[in-house]
């Protein structure tokens, strides 16, 4: 399954007003759920997506693939990605990254970029607190709706 | 308008190549007095304006300066796009000064221009080199109702209006490579790096970062951008008036982000397919510590490049650095 068949998915949902997909294979299993006032549709994976490009060994045993969303502690929040997009932790490959584990986030804080065609998108915490998991690697591909962070609220 | 746009507009729109002061006076409701005065504020600007007892104020030379003014009466009417314009004479970078703009609340379609930047810069923090008087470098602020995903799709625009803009003002065939730097002749002349600030599931603002280099000599690059980047004065063979170059790129922007707001992008992708040069090449993709190689293929609806990779799979690439095989 790749990322036009999702779309083709998705359109379908829209066009025929479905809420909910669920499609579960040997090792693949994807969940969407759409919001009833039309929004937009909510990605869930039980595996961490490389879809936009070919699945690298790393990335299997990225974090990601270790913490699977229903293992959330409930007082953690994640920071999610709304985009598609490639993931950077550093605003330049020169400069430090914006949070490492243990970094003190405010709402306003920026934790990292994604980028999709030269839109560079600034992602905030959103919330106070401590970040206690980065969970995808600098420069990698993610999904909408992924998450990248947790962070433990203050 | 401010008086003295409207001085501007009306010396540049006289029919007999004149205008009296006493037209002046009635056209913008001051006195031929003020009139005076803000015709002498224009000239010590650079604007050489004549006053023959005949045919009254003509305006026989510009400088080639970026005034918000100017800018102003040139541009008339949009929709969106430069209803407010700001020059500055030095800054950081314009997109910073318009990411304060932002966070202040300003409405959309505010354009801060600077006449050179200290911190000018590209793609994951890339300097980007910004002579005083010699570019375009400058930002636009949008508020589009869009999803963040769908955000793209300015770029998109945002590299066909450049297209038409310098292909309009100087003639020259520029080629769009994935996904919006603008090249002549193999070689950059111009890269638009735009900023996203959004929720989940909305945009609060997107940043529409451009520099253009205009007037630059060969030797006023610096030495290791050489070969790999060039200017429309090096490319049409002789200088352009920043001003009206700037003014015809805010018209087209205003022209497509119009058409994307109005979910026409398909249109505006058409074109931008139609000089992207980058299809049917072999190219080289690096994300991260990442090489992809492969053929170039087509778009996908989405602008995302789709390359047939050397192992026969076909990739969809939303980022990276693209460079073109020889």
């Amino acid at each position: 399954m790749d990322i036009k068949d999702i779309k083709a998915i998705i359109d379908l949902m829209k066009k025929n007003s479905v809420s909910e997909f669920e499609l579960e294979r040997q090792d693949f299993k994807i969940k969407l759920k759409r919001g009833g006032n039309g929004s937009s549709p909510q990605v869930q994976y039980d595996e961490p997506p490389a879809l936009a490009y070919l699945p690298t060994p790393q990335a299997l045993t990225a974090p990601a693939a270790t913490a699977p969303l229903a293992a959330v502690a409930s007082n953690e929040l994640e920071v999610k990605s709304p985009m598609i997009g490639t993931f950077y932790r550093a605003p330049s490959p020169e400069s430090a990254s914006y949070v490492e584990v243990g970094s003190e986030v405010n709402p306003d804080t920026v934790v990292c970029i994604i980028e999709a065609m030269k839109v560079m998108n600034e992602i905030k915490a959103e919330v106070k607190g401590v970040v206690t998991q980065v969970l995808v690697e600098n420069a990698k591909p993610v999904e909408f709706g992924q998450p990248l962070f947790k962070v433990r609220p203050a | 308008m401010t008086t003295d746009a409207q001085i501007l507009s009306a010396l540049r729109s006289a029919e007999n190549g004149g205008v009296s002061g006493a037209e002046l006076a009635q056209q913008i409701g001051i006195s031929r007095a003020a009139v005076w005065a803000r015709i002498e504020e224009l000239r010590q600007l650079g604007f050489e304006i004549e006053a023959s007892p005949h045919l009254g104020y003509r305006l026989l030379d510009e400088p080639d300066l970026l005034l918000a003014d100017d800018l102003l009466a040139r541009l008339g009417r949009t929709k969106v796009i430069g209803r407010d314009i700001r020059v500055f004479a030095k800054t950081s970078s314009t997109n910073d000064v318009i990411e304060k703009l932002a966070r202040d609340g300003v409405k959309e379609g505010v354009v801060v221009f600077a006449e050179s930047q200290t911190k000018g810069r590209g793609r994951l923090g890339r300097q980007w080199v910004s002579p005083a008087r010699k570019g375009l470098w400058f930002s636009v602020l949008l508020r589009p109702d869009l999803r963040p995903q769908e955000t793209t799709q300015l770029t998109v625009a945002a590299a066909t209006a450049l297209w038409r803009a310098i292909h309009e003002q100087t003639g020259l065939q520029p080629e769009i490579k994935w996904p919006n730097d603008i090249l002549i002749r193999g070689r950059k002349t111009a890269g638009i790096l735009t900023e996203l600030s959004a929720e989940l599931d909305h945009v609060k603002y997107v940043i529409l970062g451009l520099g253009l280099d205009v007037n630059m000599t060969a030797n006023e690059f610096p030495a290791d951008l050489r070969k790999t980047a060039t200017s429309l004065r090096i490319e049409s063979g002789k200088p352009v008036l920043r001003a009206e170059l700037a003014t015809a790129i805010l018209r087209e922007l205003d022209r497509d982000y119009a058409r994307v707001c109005a979910g026409r992008f398909a249109a505006v992708a058409d074109e931008w397919e139609e000089h992207c040069t980058t299809l049917g090449r072999s190219v080289s993709i690096h994300v991260g510590d990442r090489r992809i190689r492969g053929h170039a293929e087509s778009l996908d609806e989405d602008g995302a490049l789709l390359v047939r990779t050397e192992h026969g799979h076909l990739e969809r690439i939303i980022g990276g650095d693209v460079t073109l095989d020889k």
